[in-house]
């Protein structure tokens, strides 16, 4: 009866920023432990059924210096210790025209598979690959666009938190080339300040029906200030990992200053951390049209 | 790329609001075929969040009645059998009336900004193209961002403006003497308390320097994209049904959420703050000893009052607020249960009060100090986060995409397709439309309510503390008996909703008027007009208003689907935005509609359990190098993971 207003005599009254990153949000952690979303999980004891575990997910989210998040307090003390826990959650998009292979190189990237006869991305949200650079564990959550570009219909809410923008084109389609100003306004227009750009010209593989030179890539980017451009193939596995460890790279170069610049008093909330495993849903249905 | 949209569909789902992309994502996660239209270049319709300059634009839209004949029906007419008729739908929107945009910024002569008139010293009421560019170059043109040069069109500069701004063009300054203004965002000049050769009134200076950073219109624009302002005004309720599903669905982690700080009354011409947890009553300095006991006393019964009934039954009969003067509680104690924590209107009665408090006195401490949350970004998130939701399992989107008209089987009274803008017919098996796309003639017998709104930039917190970073709601009660009770937001800009050192502020009432008539006393209660640079020391503690937007929204929430002529029994209808603070209603139409269509499908599950796939003429299993995640996944929780299988799996041939 009296738990609501126990429970918030309790609770910090106004926590300051715990260093959620820089003015896209909570993409970004630094020094995990001091987040308000820990002390958060602290506040909440006693707490049973749905709610606690939800309470723990919003405890967790992200604190993955403070341990395991996605564990509930049984399993925790259980499990031996997981390796270090990743120092930092990073967001990154990936968008381009349809068919340019912006599905197949995050897939390459994070399960190195490629799969030919895919040619609609159903069922992918987004995926996650723990990397190490400059020292620090960083996990990669890589968002797709679940198909929304295909006709032109993708959310500015996809934009938001990424501190990285790959920006794919196909060399052997010249139109997929053309369309690269209309993704760079929306980036302009939705896409957080400092995050990081790649281009990426995708299917050197296909060298022979290429339509784009490399020269063409490069002076676009040029345009661009930080835009940082280079070619791959997800077919070939070229290039893949470079592109991602690179921008990785590149994001933490900068994130000193973002944290910095922080003033968030009031703590971001994700109410559900992302799960371990890179979350992917069922093959389609059989009558769920594919393309 | 052009790609062409395929014609066969289980449902087909006509505008973007809230319930329509809820109800999208159910049907896309129980395996339904959706296609999921919108005629705006937006996602959203009237639940959809601009920046500065979007709404300017979207503004122009209703101020500039646009040529387009409502009917042409020629266009189609060749699209259907003889055994089919038509139901056009709606061309242009009409939910949106009585627009008034008021300026009291700064209007630099630099500016390149089309301006009316820079020299006008009276706020500009200005109603028609002269506030507004269009979108794409105002977009464009304004956002100079360090890593954008130009591409493919030229970005204008922003002329620096260095120097002064002459004062007769900048309108009332008054007794101010010189400021310097630089146009430069970073270059900023403290109006008050710095300067020693302004004669001016005495700033206050009891507090830490009351910085109040002079703020242009222009950089206003400057920084649009900084803006991201909801047409509607809603908060989160952290027990609230909306908060469930996005949580329950996965949804929530498309999008991140701060907590309401403050819960604030406006009483006998103050603003002050409500305590209401347990903390804050404690805490507070405004309360007696004696008063906090009783209050903390009542709360406490309020929690479960069912299980009092000796202490409310025989006040059934009559209203909250009398049962509330019966409770030894002070007047001011009355006014911050009844208005700030109840939040129901006075003639409530003392039942449905004591179940408005319980049901927010439950929502304290689930994430923080009040019951609300508030979505970073705006409310306009939220519906594009369903729409993910849906396109991940399959929907199919399409924006700038008309919908001419239903078409009907005349024998069986079903809808059996649309036909859009492009002539193209679309089959489906069931068809949801937003209220504001169905005709005129659709809608002859329904009389519509009303929601006024206003939306504000100002410079400083109606109730200034030592946090700038304050996310606030504030119940004004009903000046007269006749008029609502006006809700009055307050975002700073770590909502992500508004430039650094201003506030942006909604506000919310029930329509008697226009909204302008209808608020416009509380505004002026609250805020004091830029231009109008004080030379009152009262007002001085008074927010800046910069800039302020009034507008009627459209309520079409409370009409039943009979009201609504001639719809196929297979066509459904999903209400705009409603007034309440919450997004109950929303919730709750989607989860009624689906229910109704599809009776035996859960409605937004939980994401499957890996270990319950079945995989169908498919006999290969999960790795067993996955195995263990999975496990772990599954342990977690029920609704952490969608994970279901080794990575990659679904690709391997």
């Amino acid at each position: 009866m009296l738990l609501p207003l126990l429970r918030s005599s309790c609770f910090p009254s106004s926590s300051p920023g715990g260093g959620s990153g820089g003015g896209s949000g909570g993409g970004l952690d630094a020094g995990a432990g001091d987040r308000p979303e820990a002390q958060l999980q602290r506040g909440i004891r006693g707490l049973s059924g749905p709610l606690e575990r939800a309470d723990r997910r919003a405890g967790g989210g992200g604190g993955l210096g403070a341990g395991s998040p996605a564990l509930s307090g049984g399993q925790a003390r259980r499990r031996k210790q997981p390796p270090r826990p990743a120092d930092f959650k990073l967001q990154v998009i990936i968008i381009g025209s349809r068919g340019v292979g912006k599905t197949s190189l995050m897939e390459r990237f994070t399960d190195d598979t490629f799969c030919e006869a895919c040619k609609s991305t159903v069922g992918v949200d987004f995926k996650i690959k723990t990397v190490e650079l400059r020292g620090k564990k960083i996990r990669l959550q890589i968002w797709d666009t679940a198909g929304q570009e295909r006709f032109n219909s993708i959310t500015s809410a996809y934009y938001r938190s990424a501190k990285g923008i790959i920006l794919v084109y196909d060399i052997t389609k010249k139109e997929t080339f053309d369309d690269l100003p209309k993704w760079m306004k929306m980036i302009d227009k939705y896409a957080s300040e400092d995050a990081e750009l790649l281009l990426v010209g995708n299917k050197l593989d296909c060298e022979t029906d290429r339509e784009i030179t490399r020269q063409q890539g490069e002076k676009f980017a040029q345009q661009i200030t930080g835009m940082r451009f280079c070619e791959a193939s997800a077919k070939d596995n070229f290039n893949v990992d470079e592109i991602f460890l690179k921008l990785v790279d590149d994001i933490l170069k900068k994130m000193p200053l973002d944290i910095l610049r922080n003033e968030l008093s009031n703590s971001i909330l994700s109410l559900q951390p992302e799960p371990e495993i890179p979350p992917e849903l069922p093959p389609p249905r059989p009558h769920v049209r594919c393309c | 790329m052009a790609d062409s949209l395929p014609t066969e569909f289980d449902v087909i789902i006509i505008g973007t609001g809230l319930p329509e992309s809820i109800l999208a994502a159910a049907c896309s996660r129980s395996g339904q075929r959706v296609l999921h239209l919108d005629s705006r270049s937006y996602y959203g319709g009237n639940w959809a969040s601009f920046n500065f300059s979007g709404l300017l634009s979207w503004l122009k839209e209703y101020q500039q009645k646009s040529d387009v004949a409502e009917e042409s029906t020629a266009s189609w007419q060749g699209l259907i059998h003889e055994t089919e008729e038509a139901i056009t739908l709606r061309k242009t929107d009409e939910t949106i009336q009585h627009t008034e945009v008021f300026c009291y910024a700064n209007q630099d002569m630099d500016d390149k900004i089309q301006e009316t008139d820079a020299l006008q010293k009276n706020p500009s009421s200005l109603t028609s193209s002269t506030l507004t560019k269009p979108l794409d170059s105002a977009c464009l043109s304004e956002e100079t961002h360090s890593y954008v040069t130009s591409y493919e069109m030229p970005a204008k500069d922003i002329p620096k403006n260095d120097g002064e701004i002459s004062l007769e063009v900048s309108g009332v300054e008054g007794t101010l003497a010189e400021e310097k203004y630089c146009g430069d965002e970073t270059c900023r000049h403290t109006v008050s308390g710095g300067d020693t050769d302004e004669n001016k009134p005495i700033e206050e200076d009891n507090t830490d320097q009351l910085k109040r950073k002079r703020i242009t219109y222009s950089q206003i624009v400057k920084e649009s994209r900084r803006f991201n302002i909801d047409l509607v005004s809603k908060l989160l309720y952290s027990q609230g049904l909306l908060i469930d599903l996005l949580i329950k669905s996965n949804v929530s982690r498309y999008a991140e959420f701060k907590n309401v700080t403050r819960i604030l009354a406006f009483r006998e011409g103050k603003v002050e703050q409500v305590p209401c947890s347990r903390a804050d009553v404690f805490n507070s300095k405004e309360l007696t000893m004696v008063e906090k006991r009783i209050l903390m006393k009542f709360l406490t019964f309020c929690l479960d009052y069912e299980q009092h009934p000796d202490q409310y039954q025989a006040f059934m009969q009559c209203s909250f607020s009398e049962y509330l003067k019966t409770k030894k509680l002070t007047p001011n104690l009355q006014h911050f249960v009844l208005h700030s924590i109840a939040m129901t209107e006075s003639s409530c009665t003392t039942i449905d009060g004591l179940k408005a408090t319980k049901n927010f006195l439950q929502c304290l401490g689930r994430f923080g100090n009040t019951p609300f949350l508030f979505p970073l970004y705006g409310q306009g998130e939220i519906p594009q986060c369903f729409c993910r939701m849906c396109a991940v399992f399959g929907g199919i989107y399409c924006l700038r995409h008309k919908v001419q008209c239903l078409v009907v089987d005349k024998e069986s009274g079903r809808c059996k397709a649309i036909i859009d803008h492009l002539g193209q017919r679309i089959n489906a098996k069931y068809f949801i439309v937003e209220d504001s796309y169905l005709s005129e003639k659709t809608c002859s017998n329904i009389q519509y309510k009303q929601i006024s709104r206003a939306v504000l930039i100002t410079d400083q917190s109606i109730l200034k503390t030592d946090s700038d970073q304050q996310i606030s709601i504030l119940i004004v009660p009903p000046a007269d008996s006749g008029t609502c009770a006006v809700r009055v937001t307050e975002l700073c800009s770590s909502t992500m909703t508004c430039m650094k050192d201003t506030y942006l502020v909604h506000l919310t009432c029930s329509s008697s008027k226009t909204a302008r008539e209808d608020l416009e006393s509380v505004v002026k209660k609250l805020f004091t007009p830029y231009t109008e640079a004080a030379i009152n020391e009262e007002e001085l503690t008074k927010p800046r208003l910069l800039w302020a937007l009034y507008f009627n929204m459209r309520d079409s929430s409370g009409v039943s689907r009979s009201s609504y002529n001639g719809l196929p029994s297979n066509v459904y209808v999903c209400s705009g935005p409603d007034c309440g603070l919450g997004n109950e209603h929303a919730v709750k139409q989607a989860e009624t509609l689906f229910r109704e269509i599809f009776p035996s499908e859960e409605f937004c599950p939980p994401p499957p359990n890996p270990e319950d796939i079945i995989f169908d003429g498919d006999d290969k299993q999960p790795e067993v190098s996955g195995t263990n995640n999975i496990i772990m996944a599954k342990l977690d929780s029920s609704e952490g993971s969608k994970n279901l299988e080794s990575p990659g799996k679904h690709l391997e041939n």
